[in-house]
């Protein structure tokens, strides 16, 4: 209730016609917040420059401020990744024999080069109604929210039955990389023990000018996979050019996977998705969602839903390029080049399947494909039971009046792929909202709405506290 | 004639053909090899090591300190390089410079099939970065330079020689456009003699033209770049940096610039035209006698290619920051070579037009050296020594001058004054030897037999009035 009195005055002060709509009109504990949220999208993350166990340990600060003692906050790090750590936190509950809530989020963001930004990405920028920086959504949002609620318990002494548990990891976003929730999952098994958790994905949805759509709950998620492609040649001096080129080689095969489209498909999950957003989306774009959750490979339904890059990544396999690089002088041909293609799986479709058809595709022997190291095996959402799913609907319910919870494939990958086989049903679900941009995760100018993440975190605080009782 | 005697016993005794060379082949050879031996790349090579290493050579043979000059530019500790003069017995008259430069084209030792920095012999060839480009030529003023001082040779013209680093990359420091500006007086030379000439022979080795680089192709870095908002790799969009990088980069590789031909080139082929016979030899003749339609047929050889037009290709990409991301940035680099008489801009505006994408910016990346104003004038002074050294080395081989397709640092000497000539007496394979490339490899017998001739002509060259 506290949050929705505080609600009301912030809207009451914003109404007024002068003074700056940032900072004074927060209440004291989103100030508070709001100096975390900052502190930590601008403690850098990335794999290359960045530091997770700095940041883990700037959290851990915060809750010994608020009174955890040292023996419940776990920094951890493992052999050979000084910078790649994170943070246990367990707050003991009322009932000894109550398991516990896992609250799970990632430290690491994508790479972002100051040089392709507008903003600087490490400096938390608001601006016309929008938190600007890398990670600001994905997923410094939802750790920053998970570390508030930690200390709102133990500062206010929350009742609650249940012990909770944080853990704030490094390496969800690099394929290859040190991977935190995975290695809880398999050194610290008890120390990480719960009923069940939650993390991000299942993100809601939203139109271009702020209007809430729909909730999401993660209900699958695709693999993700990465594919190298590799062209060598003798090379030679670059004033005695040759026909074959190994840069020519390479792009003319990335051309042929860009312009390919995986076949449509579908899931139960899936269909339903489409049929509940039909009604709430409307137009062509409804009329194409509910014919395709009727017949997915009748008509034309699927290549409206095609137009718009969310809906496409929910009915196929996709690859993409994300990385190329060769050559190694201005002035030489090029003896090595190489692509990194991102796929994103469809539950179902094999890694080596993919990787034939890429091969099939590029229909050049010299292009070499191999997949790279799999991030985790393909795993099977947890099923969406009434203890998880009823408060998070009636939570919607209260604040949120007509907007529903809808299960999806997620398009991303989760470290709820290492939790849930590990036998800790771990949820996406965030209560915030993104818009057709997909609030730019992983890109340019990465952003989220400011009252969407106020609004996210009142929702979970009370989620949470529902959870724990 | 002696190179042939020990040739001719190597095949009958099936000794190790190192064994078979003679004892002053033999300390060029280690010469050479300590300066293969000498990592000399910009990334993790030192030029200035070389220079030292080569400075003491010279030390030994008797050259006094105040003719030795080690140079560095401030900021740049391993580009240094080595000018080194032997005095010449007429105060009037004007030096000769042997130029040469000591930096070598990268070179991965995950990419060679031998070691890069370790001189082999295999197979009747040497192995390793810079065995042809150029450190064949650069062991070759060296031992010359030590030969004539410890022979007591007095060259009425001063010898003098410069070796220098920065060649191979276009943005680094470069120690030969240092010196025409800093140290104009010490270098000063009626004209230098640096690589880019030699001979090219058949794929069987059998030599067939001697060549004196007059006039160079001029190099011309762009870059190509598109920018994209990027996003999550899990919700890929049509619009994708690098498909439109690959698109642009697949459109120029399908052009040809037009084929073009200059005095230069079509008595090269005039000369070339008996040597190579057949279709390619007729062929030859047509183009030296002004017909174009000729010149499809020398351009199926990729090194005659370079001579007919302007050439443009990428050798560097570059695109994206994480393996789940859309790339925000994609970049490629097209090196051209562009032939004398077109600018830099017409060509980059014609890469412009060819990518039909306004979503990929072309610039010019930037600049080697000022666009040459034309051919070096090539007097009988400079061509007639060739012409006679080689008659003797290489009887009824015809010597023609040559456009070079690659660019040497004779564009930072002849724009001061030092009109610079490509003369190495070396002869390459048709392949291009590797240089720039993977496993790049010299003929034994070029290196030596070219050291001869290098050896011969600047005695020539000095003696001359």
């Amino acid at each position: 209730m506290h949050g929705f009195a505080g609600a009301a005055v912030a809207a009451m002060i914003v109404a007024l016609p002068f003074g700056p709509a940032v900072a004074q009109n927060l209440r004291p504990d989103q100030q508070s917040f709001r100096a975390l949220y900052k502190e930590l999208v601008e403690t850098n993350t990335t794999l290359s420059a960045g530091d997770c166990t700095l940041a883990a340990r700037r959290m851990a600060a915060h809750l010994k401020t608020a009174s955890y003692p040292d023996h419940d906050l776990h920094i951890f790090t493992a052999p050979g990744h000084p910078k790649e750590g994170g943070l246990v936190a367990v707050l003991p509950g009322s009932d000894p024999k109550a398991k516990a809530i896992l609250l799970l989020a990632h430290l690491d963001v994508v790479e972002a080069k100051r040089e392709d930004w507008t903003r600087d990405p490490f400096k938390l920028v608001e601006e016309g109604g929008y938190f600007y920086g890398r990670g600001t959504a994905d997923d410094k949002s939802l750790a920053a929210v998970w570390v508030d609620i930690m200390v709102h318990f133990k500062r206010d002494r929350v009742a609650h039955r249940r012990p909770l548990k944080l853990a704030l990891t490094c390496g969800e976003e690099t394929n290859g990389a040190f991977n935190g929730a995975k290695w809880l999952a398999a050194n610290q098994r008890a120390l990480i023990d719960a009923a069940f958790g939650l993390t991000e994905g299942g993100w809601g949805s939203m139109d271009e000018k702020g209007k809430r759509i729909a909730l999401g709950i993660n209900a699958g998620e695709k693999l993700s996979q990465n594919y190298q492609l590799e062209v060598t040649n003798p090379g030679g001096h670059s004033m005695r050019p040759v026909k074959d080129n190994a840069i020519t080689r390479l792009a003319a095969g990335l051309l042929k996977i860009g312009a390919y489209d995986f076949p449509i498909e579908s899931t139960d999950a899936s269909r339903e998705y489409f049929s509940r957003m039909a009604p709430l989306t409307g137009g062509e774009m409804g009329v194409a969602m509910a014919q395709f959750s009727r017949a997915p490979h009748g008509g034309k339904a699927a290549a409206v839903l095609a137009g718009d890059p969310r809906y496409n990544a929910m009915m196929r396999t996709t690859c993409v390029a994300t990385l190329i690089n060769g050559g190694h002088a201005t002035n030489a041909l090029p003896q090595r080049v190489t692509a990194n293609v991102n796929c994103r799986i469809f539950p179902g479709t094999t890694i080596e399947t993919v990787r034939g058809k890429l091969q099939d595709l590029v229909g050049d022997s010299q292009i070499k494909i191999t997949a790279q190291a799999a991030r985790s095996e393909p795993s099977k959402a947890p099923p969406l039971v009434d203890a998880v799913m009823k408060p998070i609907i009636s939570e919607a319910a209260k604040r949120w009046p007509g907007i529903p919870v809808i299960p999806q494939l997620e398009i991303g990958a989760t470290d709820a792929s290492f939790m849930t086989p590990a036998g800790i049903p771990t949820y996406g679900f965030t209560a915030m909202f993104f818009e057709p941009d997909g609030s730019r995760l992983h890109g340019l100018n990465e952003r989220i709405r400011a009252n969407v993440l106020y609004e996210g975190r009142d929702y979970l605080t009370d989620l949470v506290k529902i959870y724990a009782q | 004639m002696r190179t042939f005697v020990t040739a001719a016993l190597a095949l009958s005794f099936t000794l190790p053909a190192l064994a078979q060379t003679r004892p002053d082949q033999q300390r060029f050879r280690a010469l050479y090899k300590e300066l293969i031996e000498t990592n000399t790349t910009l990334s993790a090579g030192d030029c200035t090591l070389a220079a030292q290493k080569m400075a003491a050579h010279l030390k030994t043979a008797g050259y006094p300190d105040a003719d030795l000059h080690i140079f560095t530019a401030p900021g740049h500790p391993k580009e240094g390089g080595l000018v080194a003069v032997l005095h010449g017995t007429d105060s009037k008259a004007k030096a000769i410079l042997l130029l040469g430069h000591l930096d070598v084209v990268e070179a991965r030792r995950a990419d060679w099939t031998r070691d890069p920095f370790v001189l082999v012999e295999e197979g009747g060839y040497f192995y390793g970065r810079g065995t042809a480009d150029m450190k064949a030529q650069v062991a070759a003023w060296v031992d010359t330079m030590v030969r004539l001082k410890e022979e007591g040779f007095k060259p009425r013209r001063s010898i003098k020689m410069a070796l220098t680093c920065g060649e191979e990359t276009s943005t680094a420091f470069n120690g030969a456009a240092w010196l025409a500006s800093h140290e104009r007086a010490l270098i000063d030379a009626e004209f230098a003699l640096n690589e880019g000439g030699g001979g090219r022979m058949d794929e069987k080795g059998k030599p067939l033209i001697v060549s004196v680089q007059a006039a160079e192709k001029f190099p011309q870095n762009y870059q190509l770049e598109v920018t994209n908002p990027g996003g999550h790799s899990s919700r890929p969009v049509p619009n994708n940096a690098i498909y439109h990088l690959a698109a642009g980069l697949t459109k120029i590789s399908l052009y040809q610039f037009p084929f073009e031909a200059s005095d230069i080139t079509k008595a090269y082929f005039g000369k070339m035209a008996p040597q190579v016979g057949g279709e390619m030899g007729k062929a030859m003749t047509q183009f030296s006698q002004g017909d174009m339609s000729a010149a499809k047929i020398l351009a199926t050889d990729p090194s005659y290619n370079s001579m007919l037009h302007t050439t443009c290709i990428p050798t560097l990409l570059s695109a994206g920051h994480a393996n789940n991301a859309l790339p925000q940035r994609a970049d490629a680099n097209i090196n051209c070579r562009i032939f004398p008489g077109t600018s830099p801009e017409a060509v980059r505006a014609k890469l412009q037009e060819l990518v039909g994408d306004s979503e990929i910016k072309v610039t010019v990346a930037d600049t080697r050296s000022e666009v040459p104003k034309g051919p070096q004038p090539l007097s009988p002074k400079i061509f007639k020594p060739v012409e006679t050294v080689a008659a003797k080395m290489w009887p009824s081989l015809p010597v023609v001058p040559l456009m070079s397709a690659g660019a040497t640092d004779g564009a930072f000497l002849s724009p001061v004054g030092i009109p610079t000539y490509g003369v190495s007496g070396m002869f390459s394979d048709p392949d291009g030897n590797g240089a720039h490339g993977l496993n790049e490899r010299l003929r034994v017998k070029s290196v030596y037999d070219g050291r001869d001739f290098l050896y011969q002509i600047v005695k020539v060259y000095a003696q001359a009035k």
